[in-house]
C-alpha cells in the first residue's frame, strides 16, 4: 500500500479526533426540572435518553442549607434512575445527577426544585 | 503521573478504529473463505493448500491486532468510567466493577472468550468441523460489538430491534469490508498464477464475491437505515449535529465505494471471459484489483469515521 495512502489516512483519522465530546440527556424528572410542589416528595426520579450502568450512576439530593436530604442508595432500572428522600421542609432543592450510558458516555448535570411557595 | 492521556478523545477513536477494522479482517477472512474461497475451489476442482491458509493467515494477523487494541480499548474505558489510573484501574475497583457490572465490560469478556474459542479452532484448522466452529466464534466476535456501542444502550421496546439491526450491520460491514482484504490478495496472487484451473478458480471467486458484496450492500443499506432512524431520527439531526455530519460523511464514502462495487460488477467482471481463452493477466483482473484496493482505502476511511461516531452523543437526542 502507497506510503501516501498510509499518511492521508492517519490525517483524515486524526481530523475526526478534534473537539469530539458526548453529552448524555436528561429526558425528564419527577418532581420536573424548576418546577414547585406543594410537598416534599419522598424520592426523585430521573428518566434518560439511554440505558444507564449502576455501578457508576448516582443521584444527590441538598436542601436550602446544603444539607444531603437523600439517602444515599440511588437505584438504576434501564434508562430510570430513583433515590428516596429524607422527610424535609419548604425551599429550594438542588438535585445533582451523574451518569454512565451503557455506550460508556459519563456525564453530569444538576436541576433545582421549589416545595412549598 | 498525568493520566490525561486516557481523556483523548484522539486516542480512543484511533483504537476503537484499529479494533473495528481488525475484527472486520478477521471475521471478513473467514466469511470470505466459507463463502467464497472454498465453494471456488471446489467448483474449479483445485486443492489449493495455500489458499485456505491465505484466510486462516489473515484471519490470525487480524486477531493478533484485535486482541491487544481490544484490551487497551477495555482499559481506556475503564479509565475513563472510574477516573482512576491506569494501576487502579487494574483492579477490582476499576477493571473488576467494569467487568463485573457493565454491559461494555460484559459484553468484552464474551467477545474474548470467543477470540479464544477462535485461535483454538484457527490452530486446529484442518478439521473441518473447527473450520465452522472458527466462523462462528468469529460471528460473536464481530456481533458482540452491538452490545459494547449506543445500539446496547437504546431503551426498550425498540432496544432489541436496535441491537438485532447493528448485528446485521456489523456482520454485513465485515463480509464486504473484510472480504475485500481477501479479494485484493486473490486479485494480486493471480498475477502470478497463469494456470488455467488457477484462473478458473479466480473468475468464480470474484463473481462468487460480488454476489456476496450484494448481499452484503443490501444487508448494510437496510440496517443503516434502522440504526439512523433510531440515532439520527431526522433531517435536522442529520446536517446539525456533529454525529449527524460525521454520519453524512460516511454515508459519502459508502456511496463511492459501491460506484467502484457497482463498476466493477457491471462492466469488469462481465469482461472476465472465458478461462479458456488463457490470456495471460486480463484487463479486467488488473482493473479489478485496482478497484478493489480503492475500494479497501475508502472501507478504512469508513473504519475511522466509525471510531469517532461511537464516543458521539446520538443526534436524535441532540438535534432538539
Amino acid at each position: 500500500m502507497p506510503r501516501s495512502f498510509l499518511f492521508a489516512l492517519m490525517a483524515f483519522a486524526l481530523g475526526l479526533a478534534t473537539e469530539v465530546q458526548a453529552h448524555a440527556t436528561l429526558d425528564h424528572a419527577e418532581p420536573r426540572v424548576g418546577n414547585t410542589v406543594a410537598a416534599a416528595p419522598h424520592e426523585v426520579t430521573l428518566w434518560f435518553t439511554q440505558k444507564l450502568e449502576a455501578a457508576f450512576s448516582s443521584i444527590t439530593v441538598t436542601n436550602a442549607a446544603g444539607e444531603r436530604v437523600d439517602s444515599g442508595k440511588t437505584r438504576v432500572s434501564g434508562s430510570q434512575m430513583s433515590v428516596t428522600l429524607k422527610a424535609g421542609g419548604a425551599g429550594t432543592y438542588r438535585v445533582n445527577w451523574r451518569v454512565l450510558s451503557v455506550d460508556t458516555h459519563t456525564t453530569e448535570g444538576n436541576f433545582n426544585f421549589q416545595v412549598g411557595h | 503521573m498525568d493520566w490525561a492521556w486516557a481523556d483523548s478523545d484522539a486516542l480512543l477513536i484511533a483504537i476503537r478504529a484499529l479494533h473495528f477494522a481488525a475484527t472486520a479482517v478477521t471475521a471478513g477472512a473467514l466469511i470470505f473463505r466459507a463463502v467464497v474461497a472454498d465453494p471456488a475451489a471446489r467448483h474449479a476442482g483445485l486443492a489449493i493448500a495455500s489458499r485456505v491458509s491465505s484466510s486462516r493467515r489473515l484471519a490470525m494477523i487480524g486477531l493478533a491486532v484485535a486482541v491487544p487494541s481490544g484490551v487497551v480499548w477495555v482499559l481506556l474505558v475503564t479509565m475513563r468510567m472510574s477516573g482512576l489510573s491506569l494501576g487502579d484501574a487494574l483492579g477490582a475497583d476499576g477493571l473488576g466493577t467494569v467487568i463485573g457490572e457493565t454491559q461494555f465490560g460484559q459484553a468484552s469478556a464474551v467477545r474474548l472468550l470467543c477470540c479464544l474459542i477462535l485461535a483454538a479452532c484457527l490452530v486446529f484448522d484442518r478439521v473441518a468441523l473447527l473450520r465452522w466452529g472458527a466462523l462462528l466464534a468469529a460471528l460473536g466476535f464481530v456481533a458482540g460489538l452491538a452490545w459494547t456501542g449506543h445500539a446496547g444502550s437504546t431503551p426498550d421496546p425498540l432496544g432489541e430491534v436496535h441491537l438485532a439491526a447493528d448485528v446485521l450491520h456489523l456482520i454485513a460491514a465485515s463480509a464486504w469490508i473484510g472480504g475485500l482484504f481477501q479479494l485484493a490478495e486473490m486479485l494480486i496472487t493471480g498475477r502470478r498464477q497463469q494456470a488455467l484451473t488457477w484462473r478458473g478458480y479466480q473468475f468464480d471467486g470474484i463473481r462468487r464475491f460480488s454476489t456476496l458484496g450484494m448481499v452484503g450492500v443490501a444487508t448494510l443499506t437496510l440496517s443503516g437505515l434502522v440504526n439512523s432512524w433510531l440515532l439520527v431520527g431526522s433531517w435536522r439531526g442529520l446536517v446539525g449535529t456533529d454525529y449527524g455530519l460525521l454520519l453524512s460523511a460516511k454515508l459519502v464514502l459508502f456511496a463511492v465505494m459501491l460506484a467502484f462495487a457497482a463498476i466493477n460488477k457491471l462492466w469488469w467482471t462481465p469482461r472476465l471471459g472465458s478461462v479458456a481463452q488463457g490470456e495471460p493477466e486480463p484487463t479486467a483482473v488488473r482493473r479489478l484489483a485496482r478497484n478493489t484496493m480503492i475500494e479497501l482505502a475508502l472501507g478504512l476511511m469508513i473504519f475511522a469515521i466509525v471510531g469517532a461516531l461511537g464516543i458521539q452523543h446520538p443526534a436524535i437526542h441532540m438535534a432538539h
